[in-house]
């Protein structure tokens, strides 16, 4: 609600406009019944037909004045919700273009786009019903009331105890059926699950011929939701006729005391008519409200959602630049700890070593071993627990993002494309890079060739997901991205495993040929893909347990004897060694 | 894949399942036309007390004799309102709960039948569907229905009922005020026919909008990574500005427009409401009807108004419910795989030979498999090499008739396995592969998933024997504890031994162990192929691997390439050939020879 009210600001005029076109729909709905009162008072009663005539012009021009109101309440609600629901969904976009990697492991991709997408959908759902008729419950009771008061301030009371009493059933049905509806979510959610289960493990569930065992399952899952949704269900329906009934009731007490009146002379008949129009109005209006009411907790929940994202702050911080950046490259770990924002255990434990301009640096290691994370610590995924990393002999951390990412070129395990050209996604890399320069990091990733195979060549369009270019080919415009940078220094996670053993062999080749004097960090799975590095760094359980060349390794280091050993063969090792 | 059911078997079906539930709907609907007979009658009566206090004070006002209020007439109409109002709310409320019983019950057998029905389909059925679409046809659309048929239905009944009787009870009034307020239909007919097909257009645009904003984040948060690294910020912020901005406009328009109907057609209410009481006070005049029957007729409209201004809305609940029921029952029509064979088989006794014989089999139209011929004799383990796509996974789904050859036959101790039941092929198998499948529930349930029948101990030897019983000791619920919903908390080889574990205790006579090691690293693999040697004992077993130093002491390799088996033979007698399986045996030792 508060998220709500906050957007709402931004479109003051646009709500004042709102709310004076709602006085325009009760203006209409509740002039045509003193209208009529007053034709039958006058009018009948006095014999006075061009009155009559009179009363019914005046209502056809009511009427169309409320019509205009109306249109206008629908064009407010609509501009609002709909502007409302685009300034959220930006700002939750543009929040997480400032999150750090915590954050996003935090949510999830997956939770981010619903966030964005479902969540401010139905807020602008909300919203736009909440603005047509929410405003109008309370402006129809007031002025009903106020016209009531007019005439007859004991018939007003009744219709002001009305009040407490629907405001209290709504607060009562709210009250039950929250926990019902939370408790129907989840067994929902359970359904979903077993049901993906069931498609995902379709194969094994065949050949153990648990098919049967499966169907129990499920309905075990299925009861429940049925009952949670019949006592839901049936809680939200008899709400309506219950409120109904209490507004028949009060309007008869309404007739008692009217007669009363009317026996006294302080009453006439067209005004009863006039006000029992009025309660039935008020009455429907009730209703919308009721209708409102049931959307609230979803939309709650929405906005809440919205409100996590818009509320969490980045763990990364801009370095203030305090310092001043050494003439050589280099790149050094000192004592560094690293634990993830949730974590228990450290998944890195002081790792020290130093990477001078121009050298390759390996990491290597069985799953877990902790190697991704220790590279992606370099452009600041996330930021070290303790000890430090110094680029170039400044901490990273004292370096402004921008610039420290700008001199990196990353080459991620699972290679991500955009819509667009293949050229735009080269250029990516580097916005104003020329199309020599595009075509020279193409053919140094070996993606020329397929590249120009491609009917529109450089032209080709990449298709949302990149399903139009194969794993490799994919990983090969990957690493043109990168290369088209020109960075101080490479970073390659994984990145050849997508690869072919004869285009990884190719590709490596045609690196180090061009490689000047950048550093190169390269995390892999092969042994033979980072044989030939200045220093491989084996990594086990977070911890560097040998470092050295790949001779000197298979000589003294037992876990890279191991892993080496299951990868090559054993005339090779005896050979190596 | 099957074309949209027609509309006939659609309603059909939907008969066929809401049968069980038929007194309770019946009952329903009549405790509906009940209520809303009373309804109909309330403003009438409303109207007599009206029409009694204006005889009263007409007398009154005459000076008639002792002309007073009659408080006992008036107190007897609120009597019979009051019963009138009660019998109504007690008749809606019986109506919506035997409605929503009846209404969930289905729903309830309806996710059933379509859990039931994807056991039964072919594997085939899902390979060109996302499971994302299956698995939205069980929630969403399910979900589109019981909250069609819980709102619209009883929306749409009491609308029509009260639509119908609104009108007879004004033309019992005068029926040429009832004439009179016919006018509203056409006029209401033409307001709808401009505004739904304009608003239905851009409710189309904007589902598009939809589609395509989804799209857009789905790919700038995906690429993530990218965008931090290539400093690409402000850059997906404009973009992404882009495709809001049109997503806001088409919604803004969808919205407007749509919200015209309704003060269009309460214009024409309330022009009629003037008319009518204009014309009505000069019969009241004339005397032709009373004050009470004026007021009633008045309300009458209004009543009308309600269900015709709600009719756009209705028809888009009512279209979205049927298209949903479409897609439902296109699913359950499907046609399902033959469960029987007319072979008598005692899966018990079975050996476990393995015959393929001149094999022919595609996905599509096209052959991938042209003539695969092997026999494995039981006992022999049988590696599966070559590159990916050559289809050593296809080979597996044939010996499960996940597909059906299309030529030649696949024979198990001599029996075709197309005579078999289907169950009693399976239970001759288990299966392991790369990709663990693991639900949500305990380890214990997870392994005694092999056999559901096995004691508490069996299941613990099992899991000693896939060397996995001591990491199941260390977590510190043991057995017992969880794995959650996407089994990320435990690692990706933990999870294979457990799988290993649930093919051992299932104890079949033939194991296919499909890239069971590969994405795990190598001490584990270690562990995982000494669980695996251990298993295999005795056993026919299938391995297909990508690594080869873990095939060599196969009975039988067979070496795949573009769907057929190019060569077969041992480690030694297809290293002597100098064939394809050398090259490949030399590529993957000797690769780091390449370069230098």
């Amino acid at each position: 609600m508060k998220l709500m009210l906050h957007y709402l600001k931004r479109y003051k005029l646009l709500f004042v406009l709102n709310v004076i076109s709602v006085f325009g729909f009760a203006l209409v709905e509740l002039g045509i019944p003193t209208l009529i009162s007053d034709m039958i008072d006058h009018g009948v009663q006095n014999q006075n037909e061009s009155y009559l005539v009179q009363m019914g012009i005046k209502m056809a021009i009511i009427s169309i004045i409320g019509v205009c109101g109306t249109i206008l309440l629908g064009y407010c609600s609509a501009k609002i919700s709909t502007s409302v629901t685009r300034d959220i969904r930006q700002d939750v976009f543009n929040k997480v273009q400032t999150f750090s990697h915590s954050e996003m492991n935090e949510f999830g991709v997956a939770s981010l786009i619903t966030r964005t997408n479902n969540d401010a959908f139905q807020i602008m759902m909300f919203l736009n019903i909440i603005l047509k008729t929410a405003l109008l419950t309370p402006v129809m009771m007031a002025v009903s009331f106020t016209l009531t008061t007019i005439t007859s301030i004991k018939l007003s009371l009744i219709i002001v105890s009305t009040v407490p009493i629907i405001i209290l059933g709504v607060i009562l049905v709210a009250k039950i059926s929250t926990p019902i509806s939370e408790k129907q979510q989840s067994s929902l959610d359970g359904i979903n699950r077993i049901f993906r289960e069931n498609l995902t493990g379709i194969r094994v569930i065949r050949s153990f011929n648990n098919e049967q065992h499966e169907t129990e399952r499920f309905d075990e899952e299925n009861v429940i939701f049925m009952n949670q949704s019949k006592k839901l269900f049936k809680l939200m329906s008899s709400t309506e006729p219950v409120f109904f009934l209490f507004m028949n009731l009060s309007s008869l007490l309404i007739y008692f005391t009217a007669s009363h009146l009317i026996n006294d002379g302080a009453l006439q008949i067209g005004k009863v008519v006039a006000f029992m129009e009025y309660l039935f109005h008020a009455m429907f209006s009730v209703l919308l409200f009721c209708m409102v009411f049931m959307m609230y907790p979803r939309a709650n929940v929405s906005a809440k959602r919205i409100e996590k994202v818009l509320n969490s702050k980045s763990s990364i911080q801009n370095g203030d630049e305090k310092e001043q950046e050494e003439e050589k490259r280099s790149v050094v770990f000192e004592h560094v700890d690293f634990v993830y924002p949730d974590g228990e255990e450290a998944v890195l434990k002081d790792i020290s070593f130093e990477a001078k301009e121009g050298e390759t640096i390996a990491f290597i290691g069985s799953t877990g071993s902790g190697k991704s994370t220790l590279i992606q610590l370099i452009p600041r995924f996330y930021d070290v627990s303790s000890g430090r990393i110094l680029m170039n002999g400044v901490d990273v951390k004292d370096m402004d993002c921008q610039k420290l990412r700008n001199k990196i070129g990353f080459v991620p395990q699972k290679a991500n494309l955009f819509s667009g050209t293949i050229e735009e996604n080269i250029r990516f890399g580097k916005t104003d890079a020329t199309m020599e320069e595009v075509v020279q990091a193409a053919k140094v990733a070996q993606a020329y060739d397929f590249i120009m195979e491609k009917p529109l060549q450089f032209k080709e369009k990449i298709v949302e997901g990149a399903t139009n270019v194969s794993g490799g080919q994919r990983q090969r415009l990957s690493i043109a991205r990168a290369l088209v940078r020109k960075p101080e220094i490479y970073i390659y996670d994984d990145s050849f495993s997508a690869l072919d053993f004869k285009t990884d062999a190719k590709l490596r080749g045609e690196l180090k040929k061009q490689k000047t004097n950048e550093i190169v960090f390269i995390v892999a799975q092969r042994v033979s893909t980072i044989m030939d590095a200045d220093k491989i760094i084996v990594l086990n359980e977070g911890k560097i347990v040998g470092a050295g060349t790949h001779k000197e390794l298979l000589k003294n280091c037992r876990i890279y004897y191991e892993i080496a050993a299951s990868q090559l063969s054993e005339e090779e090792l005896q050979y190596e060694g | 894949m099957k074309d949209k059911i027609s509309w006939t078997t659609c309603i059909k079906q939907f008969l066929r399942y809401a049968s069980p539930y038929g007194y309770k709907l019946i009952l329903a609907i009549l405790a509906l036309i009940f209520s809303n007979g009373i309804y109909a009658m309330n403003p009438s009566i409303e109207g007599s007390i009206t029409t009694q206090l204006m005889k009263d004070v007409e007398e009154i006002s005459k000076g008639v004799e002792g002309a007073h209020i009659h408080f006992d007439i008036v107190l007897k109409i609120i009597g019979i309102l009051i019963i009138c109002y009660l019998t109504r709310a007690a008749m809606i409320l019986v109506s919506n709960f035997l409605l929503t019983n009846a209404i969930q019950s289905m729903m309830h057998d309806l996710r059933n039948a379509l859990q039931r029905k994807i056991q039964r389909l072919p594997v085939r059925y899902f390979d060109n569907r996302a499971f994302g679409d299956v698995l939205s046809t069980v929630t969403n659309d399910v979900d589109t229905l019981s909250n069609g048929l819980q709102q619209t239905f009883t929306k749409a009944i009491t609308g029509f009922l009260t639509f119908l009787l609104a009108f007879v009870m004004m033309f019992r009034i005068n029926w040429k005020m009832g004439a009179l307020a016919l006018i509203i239909l056409p006029l209401t007919a033409l307001i709808t026919k401009i505004f739904v097909g304009r608003s239905q257009k851009l409710f189309q645009l904007q589902q598009t909008n939809v589609g395509e904003l989804n799209g857009k984040i789905t790919e700038l948060y995906g690429g993530f990574n990218e965008i931090i690294l290539y400093n690409k910020q402000e850059d997906v912020k404009e973009q992404f500005k882009e495709v809001n901005e049109r997503m806001a406009q088409s919604a803004f328009k969808a919205q407007f427009v749509s919200s015209l109907i309704s003060p269009f057609v309460s214009l024409v209410t309330y022009l009629t409401i003037g008319a009518a009481s204009v014309v009505g006070c000069i019969f009241v005049m004339q005397g032709s009807i009373t004050v009470g029957s004026l007021q009633a007729f008045i309300r009458y409209i209004w009543q009308i108004n309600e269900p015709l201004s709600q009719v756009s809305q209705l028809s888009a609940q009512v279209q979205a419910s049927f298209a949903a029921m479409g897609r439902i029952f296109t699913l359950l029509e499907e046609e399902e795989e033959a469960q029987e064979g007319t072979a008598s088989i005692v899966p018990e006794e079975m050996k476990g030979n393995v015959s393929f014989a001149h094999v022919q089999f595609g996905y599509g139209e096209d052959l991938l498999m042209k003539d695969v011929n092997f026999h494995v004799k039981s006992g022999q383990m049988v590696a599966i090499v070559g590159p990916t796509g050559a289809g050593k996974t296809t080979l597996m789904n044939l010996l499960l008739r996940f597909y059906d050859v299309k030529g030649g036959s696949i024979k198990i101790d001599g029996v075709d396995i197309r005579d078999m039941d289907r169950g009693k092929l399976h239970s001759l198998f288990s299966l392991v592969l790369q990709d663990t499948w693991l639900f949500h529930g305990s380890i214990y349930e997870n392994i005694r998933y092999g056999n559901l029948n096995a004691r508490k101990d069996e299941v613990i030897d099992a899991a000693k024997m896939a060397n996995v019983h001591h990491f199941i000791r260390t977590l510190s619920h043991g057995y017992d504890s969880i794995i959650n919903e996407d089994a990320n908390n435990i690692s990706q080889g933990e999870k294979q031994l457990l799988t290993i574990a649930r093919a051992i205790l299932k104890d079949p006579q033939i194991l296919i162990l499909d890239e069971a090691t590969s994405s795990v690293d190598t001490r584990l693999e270690r562990m995982l192929q000494d669980a695996m040697q251990k298993v295999m004992k005795g056993r026919t077993s299938f391995v297909i691997a990508h690594r080869l130093s873990t095939i060599k002491n196969a009975d039988l390799i067979l070496v795949m390439q573009d769907g057929n088996i190019i060569e077969q033979g041992t480690h030694e007698s297809l290293l002597e050939q100098k064939g394809f399986y050398e090259q490949l045996y030399h590529s993957q030792f000797a690769n780091g020879e390449i370069e230098s």
